[in-house]
C-alpha cells in the first residue's frame, strides 16, 4: 500500500486516507464477524423463546430476592434483528465507501468481486467463530427485499428508445438464447452423467428432468450482476441495451420453465401436452406480467396527477406503486421483474410531467440508493452463502458445467446473430457479438432458484448449489475482471456521454415526421408509421387524462427546452457564476451582482447586448423591490406541509408571474422594463443559506447601487400564489400576442418594435439568473405609491 | 404479384434504375406498383394531387415538405426515375459497399449518410440557398408545432437552436454545422425504410 508519510508511523496522524480506510474496514469486518454470532448465539432464532425470556425476567422480580435496581441492563434480544440488518446494510455500505478509498484498486477489480471477498471473509470469520451461519440468502428475503430495488431502477430509467428500437433483437436473445441455453445445458449434462465410468458415481442418480431444471437455472443471465459489471465499462448503448435487456426479459422464460421442471421432475415425465401447457404458460406469464405493471404504472400515473398540493409523499407513490405491481405479479406466478419494468417504463413520462423537481431528485437518489445497497448486500450474501454450503463438489460436474455455459452462451449468439442480421438495418458485428456472449454473467437469482429447490425431491441439490456457485464466481471474476481490458483491446464503442441538444431535439421529431411521411408514401405500415399512430393516441387521449393540468398539452419539444433552460440556470449558479459565462448574458446586471467586488468582466464574446440607461434601471429597482417585499411578508409559518418554496421551481414561477405584472404595468405606464436580478451574495451561499434556515430571508441590507429582488416563501396553499400561478398559466396560454409577456420566453431579437430586443434580451436574461439565485435582502426604502397600483393591478 | 419479367418492361431504363439507386429488380417492381396505384389516372407521372390524395400526408406536419421534395424545381410532374431516385435516399446502408477500394471513382450513393443527411437538410432549407436561415426555422418549428406554442416560445427556441449549432457566427445554419449537429445521432438506421432493402 503506498503512503506519503510511511506506513507505520506509530502517531495514527501520519497515515494517508486509503489507509485509515482500511483498517476502518478490518476493524468493521471483525466487529460484524464477531457481533453476529453473538446475536446467534444468544437467542435461538424463535421469537417466542425471547418473549418467554421476557416474561420469566420480569415475573421472577417480586418471588426472589430482591436485586438492586439495575442501572445499565443489556437486553439484546428485542432488538437483534433489526440489529443485524442494520449492521448487514453498514457493513455494506461501507465497503462500497472503503473501496473507493482504495486508490486504484477499482480499476483492476470490479467491485462485485471486491464484495464476494469480502463475503467471503465475512461468511469465514463466522464459521471460525464457531457460530451458525445466518441464511442471509434466503431466498425469500432475496426475491422480496433485495431484488425489486434494483429493477426498479433499472426500469425506471430504462432508455425506452434504444430498448423499443431493438425490441426484436432483445427478445430473440432472451427467449430463443435461454431456451438453447437451458436444454443444451440440461442434455449435455444429462448425457454426460450417463456415460460416466461404472465407478458408483454419483451421477447415475441424475435423470433428465433434473438436469433440465439445473440447465434452465443456469442458464438465464442476471440482471444484477450485468448492470454492476457493464456499469464501469462504459460500453456504448446499443450493447448495453442488449445484454442488459435479455437480462431482464428472460425472466418470463426462467420462471416458467423452472414451474415446469420443478412440478414435474417429481413425477419423472413431460408430455407433449405440458410442453404446449409450458408454451401457453410463458406468453401468459410475461404478457401477464407486463400488463399487471402497466395496470399499475397508470394508477401511479393518475395518482400523481392529484398530488400537487402534498408534494412531500409524491415519490411514495411511485415506489409503493411499484413495489406493488412486483407483489402481484409474484401471487400470480407472473414475471414480477417484468411487472417492475413495465410498471417503472409506463409511468414514467406522465409522472415526471406531474411532480415537482425536488420530488423527481428524491426518486432518483432513493432509487440508486436503494439499488446500490441491494447490490452490495448481494454480493456480499453471496459470498457468506458460499462459505455456508452446504456444498457437494463434484469434479466432473462441475466442469462441465463451467464450460457447457461458456461454449452454450457462444454458439447460441453466434447462431442467433447470424438470423437476427438478415432483419436489422444496422447490423451487429463481430465484436458485437463477442461482447454480447461475453457479457452474459450468471448471478445471484440463479443461486436463489437453486436454493429454492426442495432437497426431498431433488437429492443432488447440494450438488447443483456447488456447481451453480462456482458457474456464478467464474463469471463474476473472471470473465467480470477480463471484460474491461477486452472492451479496451478490441476498441469497442465507448459510450457518448453528451446530454442531448436541442438541434438533436428538433432534427430528429424533424426525421420523425419524415420518415413517416414518406412510409405513407410508399404505403408501407412500417415502425414509424405505428409509432406515430401511438404518439397520436398518447396525445390525444391518455395525457389528457394522466398529467395535470396544462402540461398535458405541452408539447415534448416544449417540456425538453424547459428543461434545458433550467438545467443551464441550475449549473449557471453551480458554477459561481463565474467569468464564463453561456451566451447572452448581459453584463452590466450579473457581473456585478454576484461578485460585487470585482470589475465587471468582458462581455460575453458571443452576443453583445445594449445597455440600459442608469435612470432607466433605478425606477424599475425602486418598482420591484416594492412590489416584491410586500408578497413576502405573508408567509412566515413553516411546517411539513408548506415546503420551502424551491427558488429552482415554485419560487421562479412566482418571481416570473410578478415580473410578467410588472411588464404589464410599465406598460401601463409606457416605461421600459428589464429586470435587474440580484443577489448581493455568492449564489452558493445564498443556496446555503436556504437550505438551512428557510425563514432567513433577512439578509444585510444591500446598498442602493444593487437592485434587489425577494422570494417570495410563498407556500402552494397561498391563496395568492394559487392565484399568481393560475394567472401564470393563463397567461402563458393566452393567444399569442405579441405584446404579451410570454414569461418563459423572450426572443433576444425580437421583430417588434425598437424596444423590445433591449426590454426582452434582458428580461429573458434576467429571468435565466432570476431563476437560479434566490436570495435578495431587503431594502431600506418602500414607496408607498407603487404599492398601490400593484393592488389596483391585483384586483383584476 | 405478377412475373416480375413482364412488369419489369413497363419500367422505362429498368437496369439504369437499378444501378444507379441499388434497388434490386424486386423492389423496383414494387416501387412501380405503388407508383401505379397513385397515379390515380395512369398518366406515367405524378401530379400534387396524386400525393395528397394520400390521406395520412395530410396529418403529417410536415406533409406538404416532403410532398414538394419529390418535384424537381420548376416540374409539375413526378416521373417513375425521379420517385426511385427520391426514395433511394431511405434505402439502408450498405456498410461493406462504403469500405472496399472505392475511391471517388463513382459518386455516393443515394444512400450514403451524407446525401441522407443533405435531403433532409432540403427540406429544411425551402429557397435553396445552402443555409437554414432563422426564418427557415421558424416555419418547421411552427410546422412540427402546431400551433401549441406562442410565438415567443417559438422565437426562443429558435434562437437557442441556432446558437447551439451555428459555429461560423453567420446566424444560419450551414449544412455543414447541420452535420455536426446531428453527429451522435444514427442516421444511416433513423433515416432506412427496411422495406427498400
Amino acid at each position: 500500500m503506498p503512503s506519503r508519510t510511511g506506513s507505520h508511523s506509530p502517531a495514527g496522524f501520519g497515515k494517508s486516507l486509503p489507509e485509515r480506510g482500511l483498517l476502518l474496514l478490518m476493524v468493521l469486518v471483525f466487529l460484524e464477524g464477531s457481533v453476529l454470532p453473538l446475536g446467534a448465539a444468544s437467542s435461538p432464532d424463535t421469537s417466542h423463546q425471547t418473549n418467554l425470556g421476557d416474561h420469566q425476567g420480569t415475573h421472577t422480580g417480586p418471588n426472589s430476592t430482591k436485586k438492586p435496581f439495575p442501572v445499565l441492563a443489556v437486553e439484546y434480544d428485542r432488538v437483534q434483528i433489526p440489529f443485524e440488518i442494520s449492521l448487514w446494510v453498514l457493513l455494506a455500505s461501507l465497503m462500497k465507501l472503503g473501496f473507493h478509498l482504495i486508490p486504484r484498486l477499482s480499476s483492476i477489480v470490479p467491485e462485485s468481486c471486491l464484495l464476494i471477498v469480502v463475503g467471503l471473509l465475512v461468511g469465514g470469520l463466522i464459521k471460525l467463530a464457531g457460530e451458525e451461519v445466518p441464511p442471509v440468502l434466503d431466498s425469500r428475503l432475496f426475491f422480496l427485499c433485495l431484488l425489486p430495488p434494483i429493477i426498479l431502477d433499472a426500469g425506471y430509467f430504462l432508455p425506452i428508445r434504444p430498448f423499443m428500437e431493438n425490441l426484436g433483437t432483445i427478445l430473440m436473445f432472451a427467449v430463443v438464447g435461454t431456451l438453447w441455453n437451458a436444454f443444451f445445458i440440461g442434455g449435455v449434462l444429462y448425457g454426460v452423467a450417463q456415460i460416466q465410468p461404472a465407478n458408483p458415481s454419483d451421477l447415475h442418480q441424475l435423470e433428465l428432468l433434473p438436469c433440465l431444471l439445473f440447465g434452465s437455472i443456469i442458464s438465464a443471465v442476471d440482471p444484477v450482476a450485468v448492470l454492476a459489471v457493464f456499469e464501469e465499462i462504459h460500453i456504448n448503448e446499443l450493447l448495453h441495451i442488449l445484454v442488459f435487456g435479455e437480462s431482464l426479459l428472460n425472466d418470463a422464460v426462467t420462471v416458467v420453465l423452472y414451474h415446469l421442471f420443478e412440478e414435474y421432475a417429481g413425477v419423472g415425465t413431460v408430455t407433449l401436452l405440458d410442453g404446449v401447457l409450458g408454451v401457453i404458460s410463458f406468453f401468459v406469464v410475461a404478457l401477464g406480467g407486463v400488463l399487471v405493471g402497466a395496470i399499475y404504472g397508470i394508477l401511479a400515473a393518475f395518482t400523481s396527477r392529484f398530488t400537487s398540493h402534498t408534494r412531500v409523499i409524491e415519490p411514495l407513490f411511485v415506489f409503493v406503486y411499484s413495489y406493488m405491481a412486483y407483489l402481484s405479479a409474484e401471487i400470480f406466478h407472473l414475471s414480477g421483474i417484468m411487472a417492475l419494468i413495465a410498471c417503472g417504463a409506463v409511468m414514467r413520462p406522465y409522472v415526471e410531467a406531474n411532480i415537482s423537481h425536488k420530488s423527481h431528485t428524491t426518486i432518483k437518489y432513493f432509487l440508486k440508493m436503494w439499488s446500490s445497497v441491494s447490490e452490495t448486500l448481494i454480493f456480499i450474501f453471496l459470498g457468506v452463502a458460499t462459505v455456508d454450503g452446504p456444498h457437494a463438489w463434484n469434479w466432473t460436474f462441475v466442469t462441465v458445467t463451467v464450460i457447457l455455459c461458456l461454449v452454450a452462451r457462444v454458439i447460441g449468439v453466434v447462431g442467433l446473430t447470424y438470423v437476427i442480421n438478415k432483419f436489422r438495418i444496422v447490423k451487429l458485428t463481430t465484436k458485437d457479438q463477442f461482447i454480447i456472449a461475453y457479457g452474459g454473467l450468471r448471478g445471484a437469482i440463479a443461486f436463489s432458484l437453486g436454493f429454492l429447490l426442495n432437497q426431498d425431491h431433488f437429492p443432488m441439490r447440494k450438488m447443483f448449489l456447488t456447481a451453480i456457485i462456482t458457474v456464478i464466481f467464474f463469471t463474476v471474476f473472471v470473465q467480470g475482471m477480463t471484460i474491461k481490458p477486452l472492451v479496451e483491446l478490441l476498441a469497442v464503442k465507448k459510450k457518448q456521454e453528451a446530454k442531448r441538444s436541442i438541434n438533436e431535439e428538433i432534427h430528429t421529431q424533424f426525421l420523425d415526421h419524415l420518415l413517416t411521411g414518406i412510409e405513407d408514401i410508399c404505403g408501407h405500415y412500417g415502425h414509424h408509421h405505428w409509432k406515430d399512430k401511438l404518439n397520436r393516441f398518447n396525445k390525444k387521449y391518455v395525457k389528457k387524462c394522466l398529467i395535470a393540468g396544462e402540461r398535458s398539452k405541452e408539447p415534448q419539444l416544449i417540456a425538453f427546452y424547459h428543461k434545458m433552460e433550467m438545467k443551464q440556470a441550475i449549473e449557471l449558479v453551480e458554477s459561481g457564476g463565474g467569468v464564463k459565462l453561456p451566451s447572452a448574458m448581459p453584463s452590466t446586471v450579473s457581473m456585478q451582482n454576484i461578485q460585487p467586488k470585482k470589475p465587471p468582466p468582458a462581455k460575453p464574446v458571443e452576443r453583445v447586448l445594449p445597455q440600459l440607461p442608469k435612470g432607466r434601471e433605478e425606477e424599475i429597482r425602486k418598482i420591484l423591490r416594492s412590489n416584491l417585499q410586500r408578497t413576502r411578508q405573508r408567509l412566515r409559518s413553516y411546517n411539513r406541509h408548506t415546503l420551502v418554496a424551491d427558488p429552482y421551481e415554485d419560487g421562479f414561477s412566482d418571481l416570473l408571474i410578478k415580473k410578467q405584472r410588472m411588464v404589464e404595468l410599465e406598460k401601463k405606464m409606457s416605461n421600459y422594463l428589464t429586470v435587474p436580478a440580484a443577489p448581493p451574495d455568492s449564489p452558493t451561499m445564498c443556496r446555503a443559506r436556504l437550505a438551512s434556515d428557510p425563514q432567513a430571508y433577512s439578509m444585510k441590507p444591500v446598498s442602493d447601487s444593487v437592485p434587489t429582488i425577494q422570494v417570495d416563501l410563498a407556500s402552494p396553499q397561498s391563496p395568492d400564489s394559487v392565484n399568481l400561478l393560475d394567472e401564470f398559466r393563463h397567461a402563458g396560454q393566452q393567444q399569442p400576442e405579441v405584446e404579451d409577456q410570454g414569461l418563459m420566453m423572450k426572443p433576444p431579437s425580437g421583430p417588434s418594435g425598437p424596444n423590445k430586443p433591449r426590454e426582452a434580451d434582458e428580461a429573458r436574461d434576467q429571468q435565466k439568473l432570476m431563476r437560479c439565485l434566490s436570495d435578495p435582502g431587503p431594502s431600506a426604502d418602500e414607496d408607498e405609491d407603487e404599492p398601490e397600483k400593484i393592488k389596483k393591478k391585483k384586483s383584476h | 404479384m405478377g412475373s416480375s419479367s413482364s412488369n419489369m418492361d413497363h419500367i422505362p431504363d429498368a437496369q439504369h434504375l437499378m444501378q444507379e439507386t441499388g434497388f434490386s429488380a424486386a423492389h423496383l417492381v414494387r416501387l412501380y406498383e405503388r407508383f401505379d396505384f397513385l397515379d390515380k389516372d395512369d398518366r406515367g407521372e405524378l401530379r400534387l394531387d396524386d400525393f395528397e390524395a394520400v390521406s395520412e400526408l395530410a396529418m403529417n406536419p410536415i406533409g406538404d415538405r416532403i410532398i414538394r421534395a419529390f418535384f424537381s424545381p420548376g416540374r409539375e410532374t413526378v416521373d417513375f426515375p425521379s420517385f426511385v431516385r427520391i426514395l433511394a435516399h431511405f434505402r439502408p446502408t450498405d456498410t461493406n459497399r462504403t469500405r472496399n477500394g472505392r475511391n471517388g471513382a463513382q459518386p455516393e450513393p443515394a444512400n450514403s449518410r451524407t446525401n441522407k443527411l443533405k435531403f433532409a437538410f432540403q427540406l429544411y432549407d425551402q429557397d435553396r440557398d445552402g443555409k437554414i436561415s432563422r426564418e427557415e426555422l421558424l416555419q418547421v418549428l411552427r410546422a412540427m408545432l402546431e400551433m401549441q406554442v406562442t410565438e415567443e416560445q417559438l422565437q426562443s427556441i429558435a434562437e437557442r437552436a441556432i446558437q447551439e449549432a451555428d459555429l461560423d457566427l453567420d446566424d444560419t445554419i450551414s449544412f455543414d454545422e447541420f452535420k455536426k449537429s446531428l453527429e451522435k445521432v444514427d442516421i444511416e438506421h433513423k433515416m432506412s425504410i427496411r422495406f427498400l432493402e
